[in-house]
Formats: C-alpha cells, structure tokens, sequence
C-alpha cells in the first residue's frame, strides 16, 4: 500500500528514539485462546505474544473483543457469571488459568486502568494507599507516604495534588482522575499495566498528558492498550494487534502495520473503508 | 412560566403544607398548651377527670375535675420502640442487601427483590394483624419466658416476660417494616453505582470481602444513613400495627424490654373516642398536642440525622 493514501493524520510519525526499545523477552504469550460468555463464543483461537517493556496497541472495530482479551490477561472476566477462557495464557511462563493460580498475585502483577475513570470515594491519598492496605504492602507510615509520592510522580500528577492529598478524589479533573487511577495501579508496582482506552472520555490536551505518560511508563513496564484511536496508536505503540469478530488478524510493528499492513482487512480498517 | 420557576412554587407548596400543618397544631393545641404547662412531657398522666361532674375553672378555662394530662410513657414508648426497630432493621437490611447484591445470581436478584419490595407495599394493618394472631402467641408463651430466664444477665431482660404484647414486640414487627426499604435503597447502590468502583478493587488485587468491606459499603455510607433517617420517621409515625401489638399502656412506663407500650400515633388513634365526650375539649386539644410533639420529634430526629451526614461527610473529607 503506497503510503500517501493514507489520510494525512495517519502518516507514521516514529516515536522519540529514546522510547525505542529492543524487543525484549515475551512476557505474555497467548496460544489458542477461546472465550466464551456463557453459549456465547467471543474469543477465537487468540494468538499473540507481548515482550518485556514494549506498548502492544489493540485496535479493531467495536465489539470484536478487545476488552474481553485484555480481561483475560489480569482474570478479570472472573468475576462475570457463566463467562469461561480456553487455552494458553502464560505470564512469565506460568499458565494463568491453570487450577491454583494465585488470582490475587497476578492482579497484583497485572495492573489495569480502565476506561472511565474509577477513583474511590476516598482521599487522593487513600486510594493511592488502597492497593498497598489490601496487598499488606508498605505498612509504616512514611513508607506509604514515601510510595504514595512515587506513584503520584510516576503518573504526573503529583505537583498537581502534593497540597491536597487529603482532598477527595472526586473533586479532581476527568483527566486528574485517571492519571490517579494510574498511580493507584503503579502504587503495587506491578510488571505489565492493561489499560482499555484510557483516554476516550478526556479532551485531546488530557489525552495528549496520558499518552506522554504512556510513553514514560514503557521504561519500567509492559503495557498493552485498546484504543480505538489510530493516530494514537500511531503514536505511542511499537507494535498493533489487529482484531475482527473475536479473531486477531495481525500483529506486527506498528510503523510496518500502518504504512504496509499485509492483510487486506487491516488496510481496509485503518484507511477507514471499513464499515 | 418557566419550568424552574413551576418547580419552584411546587416545592414551596409542599414546605407551606408542612408549616401550616404545624401551625395549627399549634393553634389548635394552644389552649391545652397552657393549662398541660411543661408538666405534659414529664408527667405519666393521661386523665379526663370526672366526666359526670360540671367543669371547673382552672388558670381561667373550664376543665373537669380530675383532668391531668402528662405523656412522658407515650414519649417513652414511642422512642425506644423506634430505637429497636431500627436498631434492629440496620444490620438486617445491610446484610440482605450484601446478599442480594453480591451473592445472589443477577436473574435470581429481581425476583428475590421484588419479594423484599413487595413487603414494604404490605399495609401496615395486615402487619399489626400477623403480629396480633402469629408472633404474639410464639413470642408471649415461648421466647420471652425463655429470654427472661436465659438472657437475665442483659439489664432489661429480666422480670416478667409478660403476654407478648409490648415493646420488644413493637420494636421487632416495627423492624420488618422497615427492613425493606434499607434493603432495597443500599442494593441498588451497591449493585449500580459502584461496580465501577468493585472493578478498580478486584483489580489492585482485593478479595471480594476486601472490596465489599473497604469500598462498596463505605461508598454507600451516605445512602445508608439517608434511608435509615427515612425508615426511622417511618417508625415513629406507624399507627395501627403498634396499636394492635403494643399492649396500650396508659400511664407507666415500660419496667422492661417486655413490657407493655402505646406510642403517640397510636395512642392518638386509641383515645380520640373517648377524648371526644369531654364537653370542655381540652382533651381533644390535649391529643393535638400530643400530634404537635409527635412532629417536633420527627422534625428533630430528621434534622440532627441530616447534621450528622452534613458533618460527617466534612469530617471525613478532611481525615480521609
Ligand atoms: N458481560 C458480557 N456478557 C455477555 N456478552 C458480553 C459481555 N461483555 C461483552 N460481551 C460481548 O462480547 C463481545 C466482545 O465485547 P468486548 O467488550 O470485548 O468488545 P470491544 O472490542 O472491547 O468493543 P468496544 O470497542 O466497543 O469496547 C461483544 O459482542 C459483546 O456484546
Ligand atoms: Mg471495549
């Protein structure tokens, strides 16, 4: 595909050189996944690898299962009635839906922001410290407080609210919202972050602060992100999963999957003909 | 007329019929106000006197000789059969809202819902009537000579266990009425509002317990407290069930938490007959009084539960 068809916001603009990173060792590996929603079969034969510290873009038109696919990743999906998962998924080589799996420990692993923001009904303070209360982590005082800054620097946010820790979450901006979510997620310090559009319900100024963030959290972690945002793919990902009707179409470098995509429903979807 | 401004009267008409309603208790009862004096609320008296003999004068108004009208019982039973009802009614309505929101099945929720809603819809006659026929016979000749004797050790629990009509009876029956609408008030919040919220906890690792104990229910904290304030007006305004369970006591208060009860509604419903042969009238406006403290208690109640919510909810914005 000869690249000057692509509308122009779509041109691949490479991400800073210092946010390219070698591929490293896969840190995710799925084979063969099915999943189900009771009869309901959404997931099909799910074949994907995510290495140690690269951003894994998932696009694909509304209702093919991405977030059902991220769901699995951190077993979230659990906690819907009649929902089951068939086949691989290994994170850091240990199969996740083998019986016995340590559900708690691989969420604690396995951080996830989701698309509107959630904070609780609680202090910014308190709802970075949630996580470390539930997990028994930083138990004395100025070692929360210690990794409450951290997290809160982490994801930005910290200059904004050093005065008022003690303030509800709520009272924060849609956009200061979410980067808390995010500090709320790094506070366990967790290895890969899931994030299902973060960005959707923010402005483009807030979406822009959230993807530099994206970008910066790729030096420590893992991260694979839906978006339904191709330019925002573009922009922040190393490389793009495309998914249809529950089926991963392709996976490649993003710069090689949106300038000469090898499937022909790729380039369908990303030049916008597809319906 | 704008909408706003069509809102607005409405909302003024519905406070005006309050205030009005007030102010003629108040103007009705006024009379009766000032021969009771502050005697009224501290004395255990309800006395028409001598309704066969001619009225005397007293501080300038015709009574019957006798007449002495005190309704510290009434108050008495009024407020402590309410303050077992609800608390009763509050650990019973969390959990079967727990229950209903997290370990009952979605398809199975509805229906299990509509049933608990179904028994706020109940009249409160039909509750008085169950209570009359069912639980007074089991608890009058089972359970309480069997607390009486087992739980003496609890102040209050001791002495005579009595026939099943009276407080503890009021109180229990009082609860079920108003175990609803706790119930269905915290379920829709725990089961909409915060599934968001139950996400983010699941996913930083919480158990269910941990979720549910550290942030659905302190997140509907506020709805909790608003329909408790609205189950407690409900108790202390429930006339007939309490008139036919209470065992209408008249001048004493309770020794016991088995003892005979009458609270204000019911009793203004028990004495009008008889208050209407007073030929003076001051004890109809003795029973209006009794409707004037009856709404005072109500309003107080309400107001102090709100402050409570005002300032806790500051409070805990800045300790949180
Ligand atoms: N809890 C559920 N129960 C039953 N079916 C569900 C449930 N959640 C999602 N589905 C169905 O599974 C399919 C995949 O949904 P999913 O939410 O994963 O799509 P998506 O790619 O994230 O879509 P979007 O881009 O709109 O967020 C859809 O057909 C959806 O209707
Ligand atoms: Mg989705």
């Amino acid at each position: 595909m000869n690249p000057t068809s692509l509308p122009p916001a779509l041109h691949f603009t490479p991400p800073a050189a210092a946010n390219r990173v070698e591929p490293g060792r896969p840190v995710i590996g799925v084979r063969g996944l099915d999943f189900f929603y009771g009869p309901a079969q959404v997931l099909f034969g799910i074949e994907l690898q995510v290495r140690e510290r690269e951003i894994l873009a998932l696009i694909g038109p509304s209702g093919c299962g991405k977030s059902t696919f991220l769901r699995c990743l951190n077993r979230m999906n659990d906690t819907i009635p009649g929902a089951h998962a068939r086949g691989l998924v290994e994170i850091d080589g240990h199969n996740i839906y083998a019986p016995h799996t340590n559900v708690i420990g691989l969420r604690r692993k396995v951080g996830m922001i989701f698309q509107r923001s959630n904070p609780f009904p609680f202090s910014i303070a308190e709802n970075v410290a949630y996580g470390l209360k539930i997990n028994g982590l930083a138990k004395n005082r100025s070692e929360r407080m210690a990794r409450i800054e951290s997290s809160l620097r982490a994801a930005g946010l910290w200059d904004e609210v050093k005065d008022r820790l003690n303030k509800p979450a709520l009272s924060l901006s849609g956009g200061q919202q979410q980067r808390l979510c995010i500090a709320r997620a790094l506070a366990i310090e967790p290895e890969i972050l899931l994030m299902d559009e973060p960005a959707s319900a923010l402005d483009p100024i807030t979406t822009t602060r959230i993807e530099e963030l994206a970008l910066e959290l790729k030096t420590r972690y893992t991260i694979v992100i839906v978006t339904h945002n191709l330019q925002q793919a573009a922009r922040i990902s190393d490389r793009t999963s495309f998914f249809l009707m529950g089926r991963v179409v392709e996976t490649d470098s993003t710069q090689r999957m949106f300038t000469n995509p090898s499937r022909k429903e790729t380039e369908d979807y990303i030049t916008g003909r597809f319906g | 007329m704008k909408f706003r401004h069509l809102i607005a009267v409405l909302a003024s008409v519905v406070a005006l019929a309050l205030l009005a309603i007030v102010v003629f208790l108040a103007v009705y009862s006024w009379p009766a106000i000032r021969m009771n004096g502050a005697g009224f609320l501290r004395r255990n008296t309800w006395n028409l006197g001598n309704l066969y003999s001619d009225p005397i004068l007293r501080h300038g108004r015709e009574v019957m000789p006798g007449a002495s009208y005190g309704i510290l019982f009434l108050i008495a039973g009024t407020l402590l059969s309410t303050l077992i009802a609800v608390i009763l009614a509050i650990p019973v309505g969390v959990g079967a809202a727990i229950f209903l929101a997290e370990a009952v099945p979605a398809g199975m929720r509805s229906w299990i819902s509509f049933f608990v809603e179904m028994l706020a819809a109940i009249p409160s006659v039909v509750f008085g009537l169950w209570g009359y026929v069912v639980v007074i016979p089991f608890l009058g000749h089972h359970l309480y000579p069997w607390m009486a004797h087992h739980l003496k050790f609890i102040p209050f629990f001791a002495g005579h266990s009595g026939s099943g009509y009276g407080l503890l009876t009021a109180g229990l029956v009082l609860c079920l009425m108003i175990v609803p609408l706790i119930t269905a008030t915290l379920r829709d919040a725990l089961v909409t509002q915060l599934a968001t919220q139950r996400d983010a906890s699941l996913a930083l690792g919480a158990s269910r317990f941990e979720t549910l104990w550290s942030v659905l229910l302190p997140g509907a904290r506020r709805v909790l407290i608003g329909s408790s304030i609205l189950a407690t007006g409900r108790a202390l305004g429930e006339t007939m069930a309490v008139l036919m369970i209470s065992g209408n006591a008249l001048n004493y208060l309770p020794r016991n938490i088995y003892s005979p009860i009458s609270t204000m509604a019911s009793f203004i419903v028990s004495q009008l007959d008889s208050a209407l042969q007073d030929p003076t009238g001051i004890a109809v406006r003795s029973l209006a009084e009794v409707a004037l403290v009856l709404c005072v208690i109500s309003v107080v109640v309400n107001g102090a539960a709100r402050l409570l919510i005002y300032y806790h909810g500051r409070w805990s914005a800045r300790m949180a």
